[in-house]
């Protein structure tokens, strides 16, 4: 079957099972450096001394094979401040680990993890800036969402909301002051792109160094849309008050794809059974939702790279215009969907069903013509596979080195999905591929969204099918879930879904109030982002802007 | 070479077909889906001032003021600071609040979009829809049985 | 075809005195008065409506249409709404270079006309070294480039006029090779030489416009031409996206106006040469010659928006390579069989 899984590296396969991960040689592997073991819901946590991190997860990542570090998430309890390490690894996502790195309240410090994942450097950043521990040994910590003024750390419990933040004119680098970060090498140019830039794809601050057009340092500078998404999120019910806000992260089209990461983690964390029908209709609009944001990082990237509003634009534009009409019939608003529910989703198939089935099918019919107009105008184009080809490189390597997931790293031929590889909804039930590309550059990126927008189309096709062919009375849209949801106290889940740019992982602690305690997103934007330098050294501004734009990030879900 | 022309024909077949995806805004109303949510439409005849729209809204959207005797007095709804997520219509037991498909609205200050009760009845409904008529066949799924208890006030 | 120069023929017109100095001053800065004119109404139709109108055609929008008969009054409203804003200038700026810069990029563009025969006598003159004289005018605009990148005080233009200067310099050599060929086949760098030059027949009633005589040549130039007015794949020194307008950033009101005003006049100048020279001039059938003359212009000013809706931009190091490598390889080798075969044939 064509979901089968390419065979593994058998070497690194420490405690590896047929039935799941067996920690217990994990454990054994790391001998006296586990603490203490906690129960998660589907990573074990093993508790170390914060003084060995960085020995730890080299072990399990050189001995065990836990290659993908996949988000770093930060808390502060009324007695210690947390970290916790969520490992995977990129040929199994199923096969997790949590490392939980407690430290001390009055000096919140542990070991940083930066030397062993480069992309822990963002996320320790991120757990820096927001709670307020200090990683030892981390090459530039400083704030990253925050302004580098800000006082005192949102997320820690002693935070004081009321209190005046001052940004004074004079913390801010005058633009036209000559820059002091050129001084030692009088041939190099210090050029801002951004934040504001026709090619950012929102507020983005590159801070980029030219050596002729030539970078040769760039940094990107984030936070410019930053909403305290997390805190919001605590601050809302789990039953009806989360589900609105993650419309708003990856907020071009992707949404139903980022309400699935909130439901499928709360109803796992919750223990809710999804009705069949309602997974179905769940990975259609889904898939709809990836067709839409992949025809648009297409158009944009088309944007970067032609100059000006020209045509390619607009056929992108045009071809996602039919879907989001699709959606909003099928979800009543077009962007901000607000469809999916705990245990189901909101609406059933609008009346009269067969003329929506129709509409989707008419929608398919054409989609392989429409591909193949923009093959002949894009990828078939010398120009544009001149200025493609072989430019923003991304090794495999470098892939999970950065924790970069989705069509970024699909195009570096690291074949990861967490559809098939840690399934959910009705993936596994249908006949898909997962596409990848071994050239690691712009036009591979490109070519695997296109092939992706292909392969949703048979999704859709597939569920269309079981739609129409469904039982009436047995069109159970939502389970019985209480009006109220009250989690069991001090449960941990970390949850991830494939969204349209990779893996977006929810994670969530309860402390058996109807709201999270700690509501933490994992955004593959933010992952993705961290790549740019790597990909960029040494290159043209416009090859960086291509980079740019084959990343397709979305600044809503980088900032959150 | 070739793909360029190839790239060109493409271009210069889209000029000649004539067919453009122009929605021409205002002259022609957009058509819109019935289950889209816009600006809110309120009954006061309806309302049993229960106020589970109020506790479901995610960012305190709407406000309801109430004398001793626990009677309604004024019914506040901020629309230019609401999220459209439709959550007040779905807790709703009396369908006294609803969200017609009307999207057009303007104001010269954010304060003239904080509705009172008589501007929410006053709301018209877009091309004569009520919403209320698609969307009713599923209503009972969601706000029907649960274990919790319904805490109406 | 061959008619006396456009001040003479208003002279005669008007029963004055040709032979008279002051008359013919006079007549000339009338004449150049209404080349002007009419050059400057097709680059207000071009600016605001036809790019508009033309893109959306390409891209299956309506695009302007609701201000006069299909949308014409934009061009009204858009010079009232651009001439209207406040002009800013920065800190810094290099003042009378940055003041200079648009009215270089916008006359140049425009001296070009005065050597192009446009048909029904409307050349105001024509010298024996017409085409070297157009040539010189139209890569004049080059310096208003670098002028505006460099007294902008801004990175970006900074970088957009060197962009500019590497560009003009690797395509203008290509581009006046090529020019050269058609010298060669003509015999004459006159304007109306050249023109009256393609008159015969080549095959049956097919005119031996050198655009059929020499395709070859006539690609090879209309590509050249297309880096010569910076137009995509070639729009590099402006690269919207990369340095967000190159060298015409810090323009605002009227100097914007000028900029744009002289790039869409130099995209015409483009194409009065590529008329001129390949085209056969202002001739063709029926219709009277400024017609005829108006059409080929207006031609390969939809051929640069054509080719901007379908043609990624190049990179500057790309560009380079294909101007100096390919180009100027392929402009020799075509003067060098256009010598040959001039020298066999005649």
């Amino acid at each position: 079957m064509s979901l089968e899984k390419p065979s593994r590296d058998t070497a690194l396969d420490v405690g590896v099972t047929e039935d799941g991960l067996d920690y217990d040689a994990l454990a054994d592997l790391l001998g006296g450096h586990v603490l203490d073991r906690e129960e998660h819901l589907n990573a074990e946590g093993f508790v170390i001394r914060p003084d060995e991190v960085q020995e730890v997860l080299s072990t399990l990542k050189e001995e065990a094979g836990f290659d993908h570090c996949a988000c770093v998430t930060a808390q502060e309890y009324d007695d210690r401040y947390e970290s916790i390490y969520h490992l995977r690894k990129y040929n199994d996502p199923t096969q997790e680990l949590s490392i939980v790195v407690p430290s001390p309240k009055d000096d919140p410090h542990n070991e940083s993890a930066a030397r062993v994942y480069d992309t822990a450097d963002w996320h320790e950043r991120e757990a820096y800036d927001l709670v307020g521990i200090d990683y030892d040994d981390h090459p530039d910590l400083r704030r990253i969402l925050l302004p580098e003024t800000w006082q005192g750390h949102p997320l820690s419990q002693d935070y004081n909301q009321d209190q005046p933040q001052i940004v004074s004119l004079r913390e801010h680098a005058n633009p036209l002051e000559d820059d002091k970060r050129s001084e030692d090498d009088p041939d190099t140019m210090f050029v801002n792109i951004g934040p504001h830039h026709p090619a950012t794809h929102g507020v983005l601050h590159v801070e980029t160094v030219l050596d002729g057009e030539q970078i040769a340092d760039l940094e990107p500078d984030i936070g410019y849309l930053h909403r305290c998404e997390e805190q919001m999120c605590q601050q809302g019910t789990y039953r009806h008050q989360i589900m609105p806000y993650p419309d708003r992260w990856d907020y071009i089209s992707a949404g139903i794809l980022n309400e699935w990461a909130y439901a499928r983690a709360a109803e796992d964390l919750a223990d809710i059974e999804v009705p069949e029908y309602a997974q179905v209709i769940r990975t259609m609009a889904a898939e709809m939702c990836r067709i839409a944001s992949h025809e648009l990082a297409l158009a944009t990237f088309a944007l970067d790279v032609f100059g000006d509003f020209t045509a390619v634009f607009q056929y992108g534009i045009r071809d996602r215009e039919i879907v989001q009409n699709l959606l909003e019939d099928l979800t009543g608003q077009r962007l901000m969907f607000n469809y999916l529910r705990l245990g189901g989703v909101a609406w059933d198939l609008p009346e009269p069903r067969e003329e929506y089935f129709e509409k989707i099918r008419d929608f398919l019919d054409d989609l392989p013509h429409k591909l193949e107009e923009i093959h002949d105008l894009v990828t078939g184009n010398e120009i544009f596979q001149m200025r493609c080809v072989d430019t923003g490189v991304l090794s495999p390597e470098q892939v999970k080195q950065y924790g970069a997931t989705g069509p970024v790293a699909r195009g570096s031929g690291v074949d990861y999905d967490i559809r098939r590889d840690d399934p959910y909804g009705y993936y596994d039930e249908l006949d898909w591929n997962v596409v990848t590309e071994q050239g690691g550059d712009n036009f591979s990126r490109v070519l695997v969204r296109l092939r992706e927008v292909e392969e949703s189309a048979r999704i859709i096709e597939q569920c269309v099918d079981l739609l129409e062919q469904w039982p009436e009375d047995d069109r159970e849209i939502q389970a019985n879930v209480p009006r109220t949801l009250r989690p069991d106290p001090d449960k941990e889940i970390y949850r991830s879904v494939e969204g349209a740019k990779g893996e977006l992982g929810i994670y969530i602690r309860s402390d058996g109030t109807d709201k999270p305690a700690r509501f933490k997103i994992r955004s593959p934007c933010f992952s993705n982002l961290q790549t740019l330098p790597e990909m960029s050294q040494g290159e043209y501004i416009p090859d960086m802007i291509a980079s740019l734009g084959s990343l397709d990030i979305v600044l809503g879900e980088v900032d959150r | 070479m070739i793909g360029i022309l190839k790239s060109m024909a493409t271009t210069m077949k889209h000029a000649l077909d004539g067919e453009t995806f122009t929605v021409e805004y205002p002259d022609v109303a957009p058509e819109v889906s019935p289950r889209f949510r816009g600006v809110h439409k309120w009954s006061q005849e309806r309302c049993i001032w229960c106020r589970q729209c109020e506790n479901v809204c995610p960012n305190n959207t709407i406000q309801i003021v109430m004398d001793e005797q626990r009677n309604g007095e004024q019914y506040n709804l901020h629309i230019g600071q609401c999220i459209y997520c439709r959550l007040c219509e779905e807790v709703c037991p009396t369908d006294a609040i609803l969200l017609t498909q009307n999207f057009e609205f303007t104001a010269d200050t954010k304060d003239e979009f904080a509705y009172d009760k008589e501007q929410l009845k006053n709301v018209p409904w877009y091309k004569d829809i009520d919403p209320l008529e698609s969307r009713e066949p599923d209503r009972g799924a969601w706000i029907g049985e649960g274990d919790g208890e319904v805490d109406y006030q | 075809m061959q008619s006396a120069p456009l001040p003479e023929t208003l002279a005669n017109l008007l029963g004055l005195d040709p032979n008279s100095t002051a008359v013919m001053i006079v007549m000339s800065l009338i004449g150049a008065g209404l080349i002007g004119t009419l050059m400057m109404t097709n680059t207000a139709l071009a600016g605001p409506w036809a790019k508009r109108k033309i893109t959306a055609a390409f891209t299956d929008r309506i695009a302007v249409d609701r201000i006069g008969p299909y949308g014409l009054f934009i061009i009204v409203a858009d010079a009232v709404r651009l001439l209207s804003k406040e002009l800013i200038v920065p800190e810094g700026a290099d003042r009378p270079a940055w003041d200079l810069a648009p009215l270089i990029i916008a006359s140049t563009a425009l001296l070009g006309f005065a050597v192009i025969p446009m048909g029904n006598g409307i050349q105001l003159a024509d010298p024996e070294v017409g085409l070297a004289y157009v040539f010189a005018t139209a890569s004049m605009a080059s310096v208003g480039l670098v002028m505006a990148g460099y007294a902008s005080n801004n990175k970006y233009s900074f970088l957009g006029g060197l962009r500019a200067v590497a560009q003009n310099l690797a395509y203008e050599i290509p581009l006046i090779l090529t020019g050269a060929s058609v010298v060669i086949f003509a015999g004459s760098l006159q304007m109306s030489e050249i023109v009256a030059a393609q008159q015969q027949s080549l095959i049956g009633p097919l005119p031996s416009w050198y655009a059929f005589v020499n395709p070859f040549a006539f690609v090879l130039f209309l590509i050249a031409n297309l880096a010569e007015v910076g137009r995509n794949p070639f729009d590099i020194p402006e690269a919207p996206t990369e340095i967000v307008a190159g060298y015409q950033t810090e323009y605002s009101s009227v100097y914007f106006v000028l900029v744009y005003l002289g790039e869409f006049i130099h995209i015409f100048l483009g194409g009065a040469i590529i008329a001129t020279i390949f085209l056969g001039g202002p001739a063709g059938p029926v219709l009277p010659g400024i017609v005829w003359f108006l059409i080929k212009i207006w031609g390969v000013f939809l051929f640069t928006q054509w080719a901007r809706s379908a043609v990624p931009r190049v990179r500057i190091d790309q560009l380079i390579e294909i101007g100096w490598k390919g180009m100027l390889v392929l402009s020799l080798a075509n003067l060098l069989l256009t010598a040959v075969i001039v020298g066999v044939t005649v």
